[in-house]
């Protein structure tokens, strides 16, 4: 007997995955998407897979392929990761409330699957609801959905992949990718100063050993950024 | 590839530690730690720093040189222009590889 088949569990599985299924919908370019670029840049169809299953994560996938195909070291490629993968501490600590009552079991794999899309759609009713079965269920439905999705269009991207020549630059659609997921970020104003300045920094200090230029302007986009805000702020207040 | 066939595995394994720790960090600690609000700010920044700082070098420089007008340039331009104007999710991939490919055929 376990919480799974609580019938509180069911009750909130199914409205879970109810409330995401059409949002759900938006996976499917990413994973074909990334599934794609992966081979784009060389690796196997197991390779390829195999990353997508250990990692489960667009932007880190997407993010870190440019740096693994022109063989940066490995500490700037885990940095990379964790610059891109940073909002998740501030997603984590949003919906930890919602976890009140559950074993660490059921908390770590929570945490595995936790993505952009299930994070937006939970929160709120996992703060008002009391019974723990049914937020456990409307968290984890959606997140196993996006889990499948994820694995079964990433497969389908990289056996389509196998049959493109290799002079159609597949790679490039990982670099799209990383620019639509800017776009909607740079709408607000301290995010598009963070944005340029980490951008403009990582040109300037381009010619720098190790690829240290991204490095550089992650650093200087988050000082911007954060200056940038600050002065926002202040003029509002004014 | 080659180079680091072997060591690719550890590669994904460091970058899904880096991915799951962050996930799961106050889930499974719970109330017990609560982050200070200028790290919880700063933090808000790192994702539009860190994707500027991969693309706007790959699609402005040639070979470690500044070039205003290269193929990828373009490209990268019309997938922007596709994502502003319409809602279709495959339609900056479409706009941005038709004209980088397009460029390269017709520039040899």
């Amino acid at each position: 007997m376990t919480i799974f088949s609580s019938p509180g569990f069911r009750t909130g599985a199914r409205e879970g995955f109810r409330a995401f299924l059409p949002l759900s919908v938006g996976l499917i370019p990413w994973a074909l998407v990334t599934g794609m670029s992966m081979v784009g840049i060389g690796m196997t169809p197991v390779q390829a897979m195999g990353m997508n299953v250990i990692v489960f994560a667009g932007t880190a996938q997407l993010g870190t392929l440019p740096l693994i195909a022109a063989g940066a070291p490995l500490w700037l490629i885990v940095a990379t990761a964790l610059a891109l993968n940073l909002r998740f501490l501030i997603f984590s600590a949003a919906i930890a409330q919602g976890f009140r009552g559950l074993a660490n079991g059921p908390r770590w794999l929570s945490g595995h699957l936790l993505t952009d899309g299930v994070f937006a759609t939970c929160v709120t009713k996992m703060m008002e609801t009391e019974d723990k079965d049914w937020r456990l269920g409307y968290y984890l439905a959606p997140s196993i959905w996006s889990w499948l999705l994820w694995q079964s269009f990433a497969l389908v991207g990289v056996l389509a992949a196998g049959s493109i020549p290799r002079g159609w630059s597949l790679e490039f659609m990982a670099t799209i990718a990383l620019m639509v997921l800017l776009i909607p970020m740079a709408r607000m104003r301290p995010m598009l100063v963070a944005a340029a300045t980490g951008g403009l920094t990582a040109v300037l200090l381009n010619g720098l050993p190790l690829k240290l230029g991204l490095f550089a302007g992650i650093f200087a986009g988050i000082g911007a950024g954060l200056a940038a805000d600050h002065w926002h702020t202040k003029g509002e207040l004014a | 590839m080659n180079a680091y066939d072997a060591t690719i595995w550890g590669v994904f394994i460091l970058i899904g530690l880096a991915t799951t720790l962050p996930r799961a960090s106050f889930i499974v600690l719970g109330n017990r730690v609560t982050l200070p609000s200028v790290v919880q700010r700063a933090l808000r920044y790192a994702p539009a720093a860190a994707l500027a700082a991969i693309v706007v070098p790959d699609v402005l420089l040639v070979s470690g040189e500044l070039a205003p007008l290269n193929p990828k340039l373009a490209a990268a331009g019309a997938a922007i222009g596709a994502a502003l104007l319409s809602r279709n999710p495959w339609l900056p991939f479409i706009a941005g590889m038709g004209v980088l490919l397009g460029l390269k055929h017709f520039l040899g």
